[in-house]
């Protein structure tokens, strides 16, 4: 008797025994880096990690838009960014940065122009380039001149391997595409290397690959005003999540917030909205991944008025998606409604169809 | 795994139905009682991060404030009362202040240009990553 309670006893202990998940943590593209790498020894999942941070490095440095790699050295974006200013100048682009701006073109264009990372000189001009942002003084004129100039991905022409813009109002800032876009990266890095278990999350944008051990990964859904998580949203292998929202960045004036999401039709940062997360299927080779739609499509719901959202989810085929208001009131789409795990009781929700 | 055979007849001597009843409401009672509580899980301590590295994990089981220097200027962490959170921070924008009090396992408070983290744990994971 005594002998099959020990028998039992070993079989409970050895599930305690430590999983294989590694675990890291760092900052890239001014926000938290989250890798987490299941199934390989600690060591092996370290050098993978490692590599990951540093090619996010290598493309945040090339990618920024406002900060120099080193004194007096633009980035690669800045550089172009320069010569846009001078209309019709070319100047050499490396073919990646060439694909990211035409896949961040087509996706502008079904967004009607409500993704836009042509806006760069808007979003400067309410000072959201910058590390540490403090109120601005709003330059109505400014904003004014910059739709009037409507500076638009479509303004810009790829040839061969140089670049140049139509419209000299234009300035790339791809802050809504590149941590989606460096998702898809590591993704492809880890699948190379044959990991198979993997979750990388950049600053609110996540994918999975596999699974975490015998679960499905489980990612939370943070609540916009409240230091906890709303929901949690299982990740199978392939999808990503995306949230953006108005609180990671922005400043107050007087009662109101302005955060850094800009309505390019406007010029003002969006206010109808607090959050807005969606979640994307693995997606067909050739066209515009995952991870760069959970980054992208998040933007143009956010933005749109309340009665548009469903179709500004629907230009990109987004099934799943939940917006939470500038009320506070929650909106699911029918399909992420039964998917989503609710991790605050009673609460109230409205399905939208 | 037969083993088990003789043990389950032993048992339905010795039990009657009434014990029965009280497994079966016992269990019932664990089970309402793990999904209630589940997802909103009480820390037992929070665990810190300083860049890429672990700073260290501190009960929350006792009053103290955690001085550390980030990579902008010193921060301080204040535990109480099974909670923790930002209490000083030299950032701009103060977004970790406002943060407030972390109670629950799970719960993440960020200090992006001091490039500290907070994290309570418990005993299970809600979530494997948080979507901020």
């Amino acid at each position: 008797m005594l002998r099959n309670a020990f028998f039992l006893l070993f079989f409970l202990l050895t599930s305690c025994a430590r999983e294989p998940l590694y675990h890291s943590q760092s900052y890239v593209f001014g926000t938290l880096v989250d890798i987490s790498i299941y199934g390989e020894t600690d060591e092996r999942a370290r050098q993978l990690a490692d590599h990951i941070q540093q090619d996010f490095q290598s493309l945040h440095n090339r990618l920024h838009a406002w900060k120099p790699i080193s004194t007096g050295k633009p980035s690669e974006l800045q550089q172009i960014n320069a010569a846009f200013s001078q209309a019709n100048q070319t100047i050499k682009i490396s073919p990646d940065l060439a694909a990211i701006i035409a896949d961040a073109t087509v996706l502008s264009e079904k967004s009607n122009g409500l993704f836009n990372p042509a806006i760069g000189h808007l979003i400067s001009s309410w000072g959201f380039q910058r590390d540490e942002f403090a109120v601005v003084n709003i330059n109505e004129a400014e904003i004014k001149n910059l739709i009037h100039a409507q500076p638009r991905m479509t303004d810009i022409v790829i040839d061969n391997n140089t670049v140049y813009s139509k419209n000299p109002t234009v300035k790339l800032d791809l802050g809504g595409y590149a941590k989606g876009y460096a998702l898809d990266t590591a993704a492809n890095y880890l699948r190379k290397q044959g990991v198979k278990n993997a979750l990388i999350n950049i600053g609110g944008n996540v994918i999975a690959l596999g699974k975490h051990g015998d679960a499905t990964w489980r990612v939370g859904i943070q609540h916009p005003r409240q230091p906890t998580a709303i929901a949690t949203i299982d990740l199978a292998d392939g999808w990503a999540v995306g949230t953006s929202g108005d609180y990671q960045r922005y400043f107050m004036l007087g009662d109101k917030r302005y955060c850094h999401i800009i309505d390019p039709r406007t010029g003002y940062p969006a206010q109808d909205t607090q959050s807005v997360t969606v979640l994307v299927p693995p997606q067909a080779i050739n066209q515009s991944q995952a991870g760069v739609l959970s980054d992208v499509t998040s933007k143009p719901i956010f933005i749109e008025t309340p009665k548009n959202r469903k179709l500004a989810a629907a230009a990109f085929g987004i099934d799943d998606f939940m917006v939470i208001d500038a009320n506070a009131q929650i909106f699911v789409s029918k399909k992420l409604a039964g998917k989503i795990h609710w991790l605050i009781p009673n609460v109230q929700f409205k399905a939208i169809d | 795994m037969s083993n088990l055979k003789p043990l389950i007849k032993s048992l339905q001597q010795y039990l009657r139905i009434g014990d029965w009843l009280v497994a079966l409401i016992s269990l019932a009672c664990v089970i309402w009682l793990f999904q209630t509580l589940w997802s909103h899980e009480q820390a037992a301590k929070v665990q810190i991060r300083l860049g890429d590295k672990i700073y260290g994990t501190y009960s929350l089981n006792q009053q103290r404030d955690i001085h550390i220097h980030g990579s902008t200027g010193e921060a301080i962490i204040s535990i109480a009362n099974g909670q923790a959170r930002f209490a000083q921070s030299p950032c701009k924008n103060q977004y970790c202040i406002h943060q407030g009090w972390l109670t629950l396992a799970g719960q993440v408070a960020v200090c992006l240009p001091n490039q500290i983290a907070l994290e309570l744990l418990g005993e299970n994971k809600p979530y494997d990553s948080l979507n901020y």
